[in-house]
C-alpha cells in the first residue's frame, strides 16, 4: 500500500477508551481535513493519536507512506520522530519560559522567530511570560510554536477560537498560504464554519460510533 | 528470627507500662507547652493529665517507677506480691536518672526504685519524697561483657584493645558507676575517646549482644541474663563501687501505706531470695554522705557551651548530609510515582513510605540490621573505610530514611502538579522524554522539590528514635539536638542549657517550615500560565 509519490492518509483504528468507542476508518489523499462533531465525540483523542501521545488505541495510522503506528507489527514511532504541529485546545504555553523561548523550542533559529512572530502579530510579547498574556495572544503564541517546528503535520485544535472576527480570517488565510507553499497536511477540528471553510477540503463527521466523510 | 523479635522487644528500653513513652508522644505538645506557658507551668503537662486518669480510673494500683535493670525481677516479685493478695502494681521501667526527672516534674507515681542513692538524695532535696524513708534493697555488681566469640579474659587495663567500648548515658547509673570502675582502674582517660553511649545499661548490652561493639561495662545481672555476651571480668566489691538499689515511697502517692508494705515485702525472705536468684547481692552499704559523692560527673560551664554548639552543628550537618544525599532518591522516586505505571508500584511506593509511619525506633533496628558492623552489608561498608554505626554516617543515614517518605511525597506531588501535556507537547516538538525531563519535567517541578528537601531537612534535624538506635549518642559525632536534650533532661545540672537546645531547635525547624511554606506557594506560581485570562 504505501509507495504512492501523492499525499495519503490512511487510519484504521479502534479506538474503545472514547466514550462508547470509536472505530476510524478514513482513507485520503486530501492534505486540508476537518473533523467536526459533538465535544466528547472523540475529536480531539483522534488529533491525539496522529500526534504519538495516545498509545491505546489499536489499528494503523499511516501517513504519506511512513506507517507511525501499526500494532499488529508491532511498528509505533514514538512522538519525538513524528515531527507533528500540534495545536491542543488547551493551547499549553511552557510557563516558565518567555514567548521567545517558547517559540524556539522546536529548535528554530532567532531570525524566523522573530519573522514568524511578525507575521503572527505577537513581536512584541516576545520577552513575555506566557502568564501575561490574553487568550488570543497563548493562541497565536502555540500557533507560532508549532509551525516554527519544521511540522510535516498541522494538528490543529479549535485554533482561532480565542480569537476575534478580523484577525481570526487572517489569520487562517495565514495559516493556511504557509501550509500550502511547504505542502504541510493539516488536520483541523473545528467548531466554526468559517475557519473551516478557510483551512479544509474535506470534511469529516465523528458521530454514532465511527467518522463518516461529508 | 525468634531471637531477633525478642531482643527487638528488649530495645525498647521501658517495658510494660512506660511513662517515658506516654511522654515522648506528647513531646510536640510538650515542647510547645514549655514555649507558650511559663516554665512553672510544666507541672500540668499532658502526660501527667494521662497518668492521673489511669490512676483515679482504677482504684488502688501501685505505679512503681523502677530502674531498669530491675525490669525482669521486680515483676516476678510483684506477681508474688498479688498473689498474696497485695494491691496490684503498674511498672514502668527506664533509666533511674529519667524516672527521677519525671517522678519529681509528674508529681505521680507511688513507689521509686532507684539503682543509685544519689537520685534518691536528689528527690530529698526537690522535695519529692520524704527525708529517710528509703531503703536499701540490693546491690549489683559492674562486669566487662564480651561478645561471646571473644575467648581470652578481659582486665580492666586490657579493655584500651577494644575499639569501642559500651557504657549507658553518663547520667544513668549504670554509666556513671562504670566510669568511677574505670577511674579507679586508671584507664578512664585512655578510654574515655572510645566510649559509646547507649540510653540504659540494657541499650549498651544490646550492642555487645550483636556484635556492634565489642565489649561493654554493664550489670552482672543483665549480662547473665543475655545468652550472647560473655562475662570477661567481675568488678569485686568492695574494691569497685556496685550498684545500690534503693526504694522509697514517692511523696505523690495517696496509697502510702500499700507502698510502704510493698517495699518491707521487697526487702522480705521472698523478695530477697527472687533477687538473689536473679544474680543481685546483698545490700552491703549505708547511704553514702553526700560529700564524696557528685552529681552525675557536672561539667563545667565551657564544656556545656561547648557541646551545645556541637549539637547544634551536628544536627545541621547531619540534616544537610541527608537532604543532599536524598535529591536524587527523591527526585527519581518522586517521579517514577508520578508519572510512571508499572508493577510493583503500589510495594514501591508503601516501602518508601513506611518509615512515615513505622516507629522510628523500629526504622533504626532494622537498619542497624542490615547495616551494623556484623552483617554483610555492614561490614562490607566498614571494610572500605566508612563503618555506620556510632558515626556520623550512620546518623546520616537514619536522618535520610526517615526524611525520605516526607522528600518523595513532596517531589511526587510536585510532579503530579504538571499537567502531562507539557510533556506531550515537548516530545512532539521533536525533545525526547530525557530532555524533556530536564528542561520542562524538572524545571516546573522545582519549587516543590525544593520545598519537600526543605521539610526532609526539617524531618531530619527531629530525628531521634532511628538515630539513638543505629548511631548511638556519642558526643561530637552522632550527638544531635534532640539526642542532647534526651540526655540533659535526666541531668541534674542540665536543666538550665536544655532551654538554650529546645530555643534552638525550635527556632531552626520553624525556619524550615516557613521556607516550605514559601516554596510550595511559588510551586502553584510557577503552574499558574493564565494569569490574565
Amino acid at each position: 500500500m504505501p509507495a504512492d509519490t501523492d499525499y495519503h492518509l490512511g487510519l484504521d483504528l479502534e479506538i474503545p477508551f472514547t466514550g462508547g468507542g470509536l472505530k476510524v476508518e478514513l482513507n485520503t489523499a486530501s492534505t486540508r481535513i476537518a473533523v467536526v462533531g459533538p465535544s466528547g465525540s472523540g475529536k480531539s483523542t483522534i488529533l491525539r493519536i496522529l500526534a504519538g501521545v495516545e498509545r491505546r488505541a489499536h489499528g494503523t495510522v499511516l501517513v504519506k507512506d511512513h506507517y507511525w503506528q501499526d500494532s499488529s507489527n508491532g511498528i509505533w514511532v514514538p512522538s519525538w520522530d513524528r515531527r507533528v504541529g500540534w495545536v491542543p485546545q488547551e493551547t499549553l504555553l511552557f510557563p516558565h519560559l518567555t514567548v521567545r523561548e517558547n517559540l524556539s523550542y522546536g529548535g528554530a533559529l532567532p531570525d524566523w522567530v522573530s519573522e514568524t512572530a511578525a507575521l503572527l502579530q505577537i513581536k512584541n510579547l516576545l520577552d513575555r511570560r506566557p502568564r501575561r498574556l490574553s487568550g488570543g495572544e497563548r493562541q497565536r503564541v502555540a500557533l507560532g510554536r508549532a509551525l516554527l517546528s519544521k511540522p510535516r503535520l498541522l494538528l490543529l485544535d479549535e485554533p482561532f477560537s480565542a480569537l476575534d472576527r478580523p484577525l481570526r480570517g487572517d489569520l487562517s488565510q495565514l495559516v493556511s498560504d504557509w501550509a500550502l507553499d511547504r505542502s504541510v497536511p493539516i488536520v483541523l477540528v473545528s467548531h466554526d464554519e468559517e475557519d473551516a471553510k478557510w483551512l479544509a477540503e474535506e470534511r469529516w463527521h465523528v458521530g454514532g460510533g465511527s467518522l463518516t466523510k461529508e | 528470627m525468634f531471637h531477633k523479635a525478642k531482643t527487638s522487644a528488649r530495645w525498647a528500653e521501658p517495658k510494660r507500662f512506660s511513662l517515658w513513652e506516654l511522654r515522648r508522644k506528647t513531646i510536640l505538645i510538650a515542647v510547645w507547652s514549655m514555649v507558650l506557658l511559663a516554665p512553672t507551668q510544666l507541672k500540668a503537662t499532658v502526660s501527667t493529665e494521662i497518668l492521673r486518669k489511669v490512676e483515679q480510673a482504677s482504684d488502688s494500683v501501685l505505679l512503681v517507677l523502677a530502674a531498669a535493670s530491675l525490669a525482669d525481677v521486680l515483676p516476678r516479685i510483684g506477681d508474688e506480691w498479688e498473689r498474696l493478695g497485695g494491691t496490684p502494681l503498674v511498672f514502668s521501667f527506664d533509666a533511674t536518672s529519667r524516672l527521677a526527672v519525671q517522678a519529681s516534674q509528674s508529681g505521680s507515681g507511688d513507689v521509686f526504685f532507684s539503682a543509685d542513692p544519689q537520685w534518691i538524695r536528689w528527690l530529698e532535696e526537690q522535695g519529692a519524697i520524704a527525708a529517710d524513708r528509703a531503703v536499701h534493697l540490693a546491690a549489683n555488681d559492674l562486669v566487662i561483657a564480651v561478645s561471646r566469640d571473644v575467648s581470652v579474659p578481659v582486665q580492666p587495663d586490657m579493655l584500651s584493645v577494644f575499639e569501642r567500648i559500651a557504657l549507658a548515658g553518663e547520667n544513668v547509673p549504670a554509666g556513671r558507676y562504670a566510669r568511677m570502675a574505670l577511674e579507679q582502674t586508671g584507664v578512664w582517660s585512655e578510654l574515655e575517646g572510645r566510649i559509646v553511649r547507649g540510653g540504659s545499661v540494657r541499650g549498651a548490652l544490646e550492642w555487645v549482644a550483636r556484635g556492634e561493639v565489642p565489649a561493654g561495662i554493664v550489670y552482672r545481672t543483665d549480662a547473665e541474663a543475655e545468652p550472647s555476651v560473655r562475662i570477661a571480668f567481675v568488678f569485686e566489691a568492695p574494691e569497685y563501687p556496685q550498684a545500690q538499689y534503693w526504694g522509697v515511697p514517692l511523696g505523690s502517692t495517696v496509697y502510702e501505706e500499700s507502698a510502704t508494705d510493698f517495699l518491707n515485702f521487697v526487702l522480705g525472705d521472698s523478695g530477697q531470695s527472687f533477687l538473689r536468684e536473679a544474680g543481685f547481692s546483698r545490700p552491703q552499704s549505708d547511704m553514702p554522705d553526700g560529700e564524696e559523692e557528685r552529681y552525675a560527673t557536672g561539667d563545667t560551664g565551657d564544656e556545656l557551651v561547648a557541646s551545645v554548639s556541637s549539637a547544634i552543628r551536628l544536627s545541621l550537618i547531619i540534616a544537610f548530609l541527608a537532604t543532599l544525599a536524598g535529591l536524587v532518591p527523591a527526585v527519581g522516586l518522586g517521579w517514577l510515582l508520578a508519572r510512571r505505571d508499572f508493577p510493583g508500584k503500589t510495594i514501591l511506593s508503601t516501602v518508601v513510605t513506611a518509615p512515615l509511619v513505622i516507629p522510628p525506633v523500629v526504622t533504626g533496628f532494622l537498619l542497624l540490621s542490615v547495616l551494623g558492623a556484623s552483617t554483610p552489608l555492614g561490614g562490607l561498608i566498614a571494610s572500605l573505610g566508612f563503618p555506620v554505626p556510632f558515626t556520623i554516617l550512620g546518623a546520616s543515614i537514619a536522618a535520610l530514611v526517615v526524611g525520605l517518605p516526607l522528600y518523595v511525597i513532596s517531589v511526587r506531588g510536585a510532579f503530579e502538579a504538571v499537567d502531562p501535556m507539557y510533556e506531550e507537547l515537548s516530545w512532539t516538538l521533536g525533545s525526547s522524554p530525557r530532555r524533556t525531563f530536564f528542561r520542562i519535567s524538572l524545571p516546573l517541578a522545582l519549587p516543590g522539590i525544593a520545598a519537600g528537601a526543605v521539610l526532609a531537612f526539617a524531618r531530619s534535624l527531629g530525628e531521634f528514635g532511628a538515630t539513638v538506635v543505629l548511631a548511638g549518642n556519642v558526643e561530637g559525632s552522632t550527638r544531635t539536638i534532640a539526642l542532647a536534650v534526651y540526655t540533659l533532661l535526666e541531668s541534674p545540672t542540665g536543666r538550665e542549657t536544655v532551654w538554650v537546645l529546645v530555643g534552638a531547635s525550635v527556632v531552626i525547624s520553624l525556619i524550615a517550615l516557613l521556607g516550605f511554606e514559601a516554596l510550595s506557594r511559588r510551586q502553584k506560581r510557577r503552574l499558574e500560565d493564565r494569569h490574565a485570562r
